[in-house]
């Protein structure tokens, strides 16, 4: 095959299948035309096979409406209003999926199936957008003789595009996408697809051989440089590991011993995600997407290494350099949609929450809280707030529901008892979370700011690129007196900002751009943290050790009751908030040092109080519940 | 679409080039010509603009030339060569290429006769000296990368962006040249794309008869080459929408437009949006996708600067409207840090320090500074480092500090060994750094001592002089001081004298010409109000209405700087007036034991140039009475705070403290009437009642201090 100079020609990819089972390329044209409005039930088996031959779908789909709008606009060019537009076949896809549980037969692209699915099938990929790649311009439909033809959706035509011929330039957007930083294996259970392990084991060593024949490079993704901390994390599984260390030393090597954990292996691996008709502003960085459509993957493609040809043009960003087709999956969307913790939660209890059970999870979540915490209570209660906070909004420069936690008191004995169990424990409970240790040396050495490397144009990811509702724990009984690095300062600068105004600052050489993030924030400390300072401070004071473990199914109730909780909208009358207003002017009378920060802490925590109880509104019991854990903590404090 | 008549089209450009003539009445391009053709030029610029103001311009000839430039180009080119002139100076001869073109043009009234062997005849390429680049209209907005689509492929587009990298510049042949060894002709081949396949057997006409199969060897001396350089172009910080990262977009630059760019410029080109095409290995792996790059056809850099600020037409306008405002001044103050709330006469003073006065020079060298020094010294809490930081962000060149943070040394200058020289240079501070700005300090007491007395020297004499490792010099710190502190004990205690609070020796605080006191009262107006603040942001989700609309700091900016170009003078009216207000003060504060201010001959300058920037933002020539009365008052306003605790403390009863609360009342909204509900509020807000504001008010009326209406009991005071 190789050799052959003619531009445009697709060397087929695999041997012709035997195996599967997919229909002829035009299926008998039936003559309902896919809407979402007709429903198919009359049909009497699948029109196109959507997930073995997605492709084929599209194909028919614009040929025919081509033709159609050829006869009806009678010979320009009918498929210029094709632009930017979907003709149908996007919307067939998506009832299918959607519509009629077919997303169940869909498998999930991960690191375990990468050279199991056969490729120009549909699959799903669940993802954090790490980098935009801009757009890329691909000869989107072309004539072929009389009739029109597409490309839409693969990376090769199929067909050999005569030479002069009348074409038109489409675009897409890329995206390159990875495993979300943090992302506990509770989440995988949620999307299970069919099992690929019942495929033929012949095309499996196949695909093997041809991999191997590539040269057996390392396993790791050839661009993620920041990403080396967890693919060494990958490279040894735990599941539920608690080391009792006593010397820092071990956290030296950069892999704290709380971050052993839960993770999921083998998942660092990145896919490059070409979106189409997608309107700029949809998809932001950092977002979580699922994205369904034609996977292509082609160990065939090795990528050169030296050719004469591109030494001119060396400030190219050849994406098929630096992600080569022959180590980075490339998916076509077809269907894409956002995910927020709420869709990993595969069997919610119930579908209306209501107030009354919403009580009971709750009471069971701080009873089992209280026990992990050593039977400190406000230190449960302080921890459910906190787990249940999120962002509401900015205004100026007050985040608005933002509630970070420090628990002070710890020491580096209790840390290890104490926080590896409250870790393991937040681990299983939300989606994204992440463990730091707060030493010296971590601040001094670790890249948390992303950076964009001209050279390469990529963007390097750092440890604070976060997706939305991560969870982060710093240890900070690992901190000693020593100094810090320029690298250091900045570090800390940036763990401030965070903390203070929920933003990261992204260097892109020349600037820095924020970038918005909902982190939720925990601190360990001895003292009160001054590198980071929380909104609510308590100080922690145990009275026995933890020993329960919680059953699966009470982990899954809580997981649904975080998750509902947080997206519960608030609202209040302003009867009530007349009285808060009066209430929070007479404490400001009997104590002087109240500041705007105190009594906005106050009331995010009454709006969460009340929330956590299945209520829309805030009452003024919520208010009084929340003045007596400040009354309480303040005991402490003294 | 009628096909392009590209005939048709050359004679209309060589009609253009002709005829055109610019606002003087000068051929402009058949001035250019004759200058490419005298060898001092090596570019034409063909600009849009000018072919639009042509007066016989065809509207779809410029249409054309816009959307298929790249063909116009050449077409352009084609025109000019025919429209070339004769050298009319002596010009330095490139010894290589002509003697070659002289032998070409003998050669080819040779060649003719051998038949028209295409390959022989000399491509006009390669006799050119110049190139053709085509600069879009000078009117119309950049695009920002990402608004480049395909639909703008093959067009004139103009982008601005930032420059990431910078390849070397290299050669690109445009027409290849041979020798065969059999005939000895030269074959001429001309190149369009990155790559081309070179000949190699003869193709002219005697080796073909011959079948001689004559080797062809590349002669690169004789081959035209054209200066090639590719460039990065990233998109800036203010066009990339919240959540996405910048996009990049490849340049090429050819000709004389390489070397023009550093990564770092901010730069605005014009160019053509081409896709590039693949050849060989590359198409292959490629598959469908065409990249794309722009073709650069002009370069502008962005000028930023402050003093060479160039306000665009609407901006002109708009500032105009603003200054024809009466009340400017408080619209300007207020929109100085929108969310943080009150401090009206704070913002004012800072809006005063943006300002400032003109520096002026006196004829026997003395220099008087004229910018604003102003310390802010109060309670923690009350939002004294977010206004510092907002005030960093107007101002154009500012630098911030705090005391702990900096030492004497990295304030003023440090002197350090250049590594590579070995050599002793000074590195500037942060004063020297904010020359012509603003140098914000915050924590300004936490400062050591010893640091502090580096800034005696920048605050009066606005230089820095250094004596230190045998270099003696003094540098310029032309800057305006913003400093924030703490009082003595964290917050002002009020049992204690003013001048133990405020930790600062006189040497310094005579330097500032404001210091305000910001003290934390316990006001219940103060309280509701943020209390109900902090519930508006929690319930709505944004914050409260401001009751206006802030200005734009890029408005804030223009207008002050459309204001430091003025330079009012005080009249000799005013003088005397001037000269009164000031021994007033002086005599005022001999007679109090506790004074709260130190008032000094410096305090008098301080007067003078408060009233001056006062008359710098109506943007008059004379200072008016009015400005020195704000002034004073902005003086009087800075200790506000203390006065009401000073009678107070000196044993008042109810009944005068009242009186003198809506004393000051009046004298604070500048009017003589004072109505009752208000007048309750603001008693009742210090603790006193109604009972005893009407005793207050009837012993007054019968003392004939003021007249209350029967009804509505409204204060009227007589004026004495």
């Amino acid at each position: 095959m190789a050799g052959n100079p003619q531009p445009f020609n697709t060397p087929p990819l695999l041997p012709s299948p035997r195996l599967s089972t997919s229909p002829p390329l035009l299926p008998t044209p039936k003559s309902k035309t896919p809407t979402r409005e007709k429903k198919r039930k009359e049909m009497v088996g699948p029109q196109y096979d959507l997930v073995g031959n997605p492709l084929g779908a599209v194909r028919a789909t614009f040929e025919r409406t081509a033709a159609a709008a050829a006869a009806e606009s009678g010979g320009s060019d009918p498929v210029a209003a094709f632009r930017g537009k979907d003709w149908g076949a996007c919307d067939l896809f998506r009832s299918f999926l959607l519509e009629e549980d077919g997303l169940d037969k869909v498998p999930v692209l991960n690191a375990s199936n990468l050279g199991l699915i056969k490729p120009n099938t549909l699959v799903r990929y669940r993802g954090m957008v790490q980098d935009m790649l801009g757009n890329e311009y691909y000869i989107g439909a072309f004539k072929d003789g009389s009739t029109w033809r597409t490309n839409k959706f693969t990376d090769f035509s199929p067909f050999s595009m005569p030479h002069p011929c009348d074409s038109h330039l489409w675009e897409r957007h890329l995206f390159h996408c990875v495993p979300a930083p943090g992302q506990n294996s509770w989440t995988m259970e949620s999307s299970p697809g069919p099992d690929l392990r019942r495929m033929s084991s012949c095309l499996a060593t196949e695909l093997r051989e041809k991999r191997k024949r590539d040269g057996d490079k390392d396993d790791m993704d050839v661009s993620e440089n920041g990403h080396e901390e967890s693919s060494a994390l990958c490279k040894k599984p735990k599941e539920d590991d608690v080391h009792v260390s006593s010397s820092s030393n071990e956290v030296a090597e950069g892999v704290p011993e709380m971050n052993r954990g839960d993770h999921i292996p083998g998942s660092s691996f990145s896919c490059l995600v070409k979106v189409y008709d997608m309107p700029d502003s949809q998809v932001k960085l950092n977002d979580v997407i699922e994205f369904i459509g034609v996977y292509t993957f082609d160990p065939e493609l090795a990528a050169p290494s030296d050719n004469p040809d591109d030494i001119m043009l060396d400030l190219i960003e050849d994406v098929i350099v630096q992600l080569p087709p022959s180590k980075v999956p490339r998916l076509h969307c077809l269907v894409w949609r956002k995910l927020s913790s709420r869709d990993f939660i595969s069997r919610p209890p119930v579908v209306e929450p209501s107030p009354s059970i919403l009580k009971g999870i709750r009471q069971s979540l701080l009873s089992h809280l209280t026990l992990v915490l050593g039977n400190d209570e406000l230190a449960a209660q302080c921890l459910l707030l906190h787990l249940l906070s999120r962002l509401r909004n900015r205004v100026d420069v007050v985040t608005v529901g933002r509630l970070s936690l420090n628990f002070t008191g710890f020491n580096r004995e209790s840390a290890s008892i104490f926080g590896n169990q409250l870790y393991s424990l937040i681990q299983k409970l939300v989606p994204y979370s992440q463990a730091i240790p707060m030493s010296i040396e971590y601040l001094n050495t670790a890249t948390l700011q992303p950076r964009k490397d001209n050279k390469s144009g990529r963007l390097v990811t750092g440890v604070l690129q976060l997706p939305q509702g991560s969870h982060l724990t710093f240890d900070e009984t690992l901190l000693q007196t020593g100094s810090l690095t320029s690298k250091g300062v900045e570090n800390t600068m940036l763990l401030k900002n965070l903390m203070e105004s929920q933003k990261v600052d992204y260097d892109f050489e020349y600037y820095k751009l924020d970038m918005a993030t909902d982190v939720q924030l925990l601190t360990l400390s001895e003292g009160k943290s001054n590198i980071l300072p929380s909104d609510l401070v308590v100080p922690f004071r145990p009275s026995s050790v933890p020993t329960i473990d919680a059953g699966s199914e009470e982990l899954e109730n809580w997981r649904w009751y975080l998750a509902t909780v947080r997206s519960l909208p608030q609202s209040t009358e302003p009867e009530t908030y007349q009285m808060i207003q009066d209430e929070m002017v007479s404490a400001m009378r009997d104590d002087r040092s109240l500041g705007c920060s105190e009594l906005s802490r106050w009331l995010t925590m009454a709006q969460i109080m009340a929330s956590s109880f299945g209520e829309k509104s805030l009452s003024l019991e919520h208010w009084q519940m929340v003045k007596e854990l400040e009354r309480l903590r303040k005991q402490r404090l003294q | 679409m009628k096909n392009p008549d590209f005939a048709a089209d050359r004679a209309l450009a060589k009609d253009f080039l002709s005829n055109f003539a610019d606002p003087r009445g000068e051929p402009k391009y058949l001035n250019i010509l004759q200058d490419v053709a005298n060898r001092k030029i090596r570019a034409v610029q063909i600009e849009l603009d000018d072919l639009f103001h042509y007066k016989d311009v065809d509207e779809e000839f410029l249409q054309r030339v816009t959307e298929n430039t790249r063909r116009y180009i050449g077409i352009f080119a084609e025109a000019m060569d025919e429209l070339m002139p004769e050298p009319t100076e002596a010009y330095t001869v490139d010894e290589d290429r002509d003697i070659l073109m002289t032998q070409r043009v003998d050669e080819g009234a040779d060649g003719g006769a051998d038949g028209t062997d295409p390959l022989q005849r000399m491509p006009p390429e390669i006799k050119r000296f110049f190139e053709v680049y085509v600069k879009a209209f000078s009117k119309v907005t950049p695009l920002t990368i990402r608004q480049v689509k395909a639909s703008n492929i093959g067009q004139l587009v103009k982008i601005s962006g930032i420059v990431t990298r910078c390849s070397d510049v290299k050669p690109l042949m445009q027409v290849a040249v041979y020798t065969c060894e059999e005939c000895g002709f030269e074959i001429y081949q001309e190149v369009t794309a990155r790559v081309f396949m070179p000949l190699f057997e003869c193709p002219s006409q005697r080796c073909k008869l011959n079948r001689a199969k004559g080797n062809l060897i590349l002669q690169l001396r004789a081959s035209k080459f054209l200066k090639f350089q590719e460039v990065k172009l990233q998109e800036l910080a203010e066009h990339v929408p919240k959540g996405h990262i910048p996009r990049s977009l490849t340049v090429h630059l050819r000709g004389e437009l390489t070397r023009k760019v550093a990564p770092g410029d901010v730069v605005e080109m014009s160019g053509i949006f081409l896709p590039m095409p693949y050849y060989g290995f590359r198409a292959m792996r490629a598959g469908l996708v065409a990249d794309t790059y722009l073709e650069a056809m002009s370069v502008t850099h962005f000028k930023k600067k402050y003093e060479e600020y160039e306000l665009k037409g609407d901006e002109q306008e708009q500032i105009d409207r603003l200054a024809e405002d009466g009340d400017i001044y408080s619209k300007l103050a207020r929109s100085l840090a929108p969310e943080i709330f009150g401090h009206e006469d704070v913002k004012k003073a800072l809006l005063l320090l943006l300002v400032g006065a003109p520096h002026r020079k006196l004829a026997d060298g003395m220099k008087i500074r004229g910018d604003l020094h102003i310390c802010l010294m109060g309670d923690p809490g009350v939002a004294k480092s977010q206004l510092l930081k907002h005030i960093i962000n107007v101002a154009p060149r500012g630098v911030y500090t705090t005391g702990r943070g900096s030492s004497g040394v990295g304030l003023t200058a440090a002197v350090q060994k250049d590594p590579i020289t070995s050599e002793f240079v000074l590195e500037g501070g942060a004063l020297v750094l904010a020359d012509m700005g603003i140098c914000a300090i915050d924590e300004f007491d936490k400062m050591e001592e010893s640091d502090r007395t580096a800034i005696h020297e920048v605050m009066e004499q606005q230089t820095v002089s250094i004596a230190k490792a045998g270099i003696t010099t003094s540098l310029n710190a032309r800057t305006a001081i913003l400093a924030a502190a703490n009082p003595a004990w964290g917050r002002y205690d009020m049992r204690r004298t003013p001048a133990e609070n405020i930790n600062l020796p006189p040497a310094l605080l005579s330097r500032f010409d404001l210091l305000w006191l910001i003290l934390d009262r316990a006001d219940m107006e103060s309280d509701l109000e943020m209390a109900r603040h902090v519930v508006h942001v929690h319930q709505n989700l944004e914050s409260p209405a401001l009751g206006f609309t802030p200005l734009e700091p890029s408005v804030l900016r223009a207008y002050i700087s459309a204001a430091r170009r003025v330079i009012p003078s005080v009249p000799r009216e005013l003088e005397e007036y001037i000269a009164t207000a000031y021994s007033s003060i002086r005599q005022e504060e001999a007679k109090s034991n506790a004074p709260t201010s130190y008032t000094t001959i410096r305090t008098l300058l301080s007067i003078l140039r408060i009233s001056i920037a006062l008359a710098r933002l109506r943007f008059s020539d004379t200072v008016a009475q009015s400005d020195v009365d704000e002034a004073l008052r902005l003086m009087q306003m800075s200790k506000y705070s203390l006065y009401s605790d000073d009678r107070q403390r000196s044993g008042l009863d109810a009944i005068s403290d009242i009186y003198s609360i809506l004393r000051d009342e009046a004298a604070r909204t500048s009017s003589m009437d004072v109505r009752y509900a208000h007048a309750l509020n603001l008693i009742s807000r210090k603790g006193y009642s109604e009972a005893q504001l009407k005793e207050c008010l009837e012993e007054y009326a019968s003392l004939n201090v003021w007249q209350i209406h029967p009804n509505t009991f409204d204060i009227h005071f007589i004026d004495a």
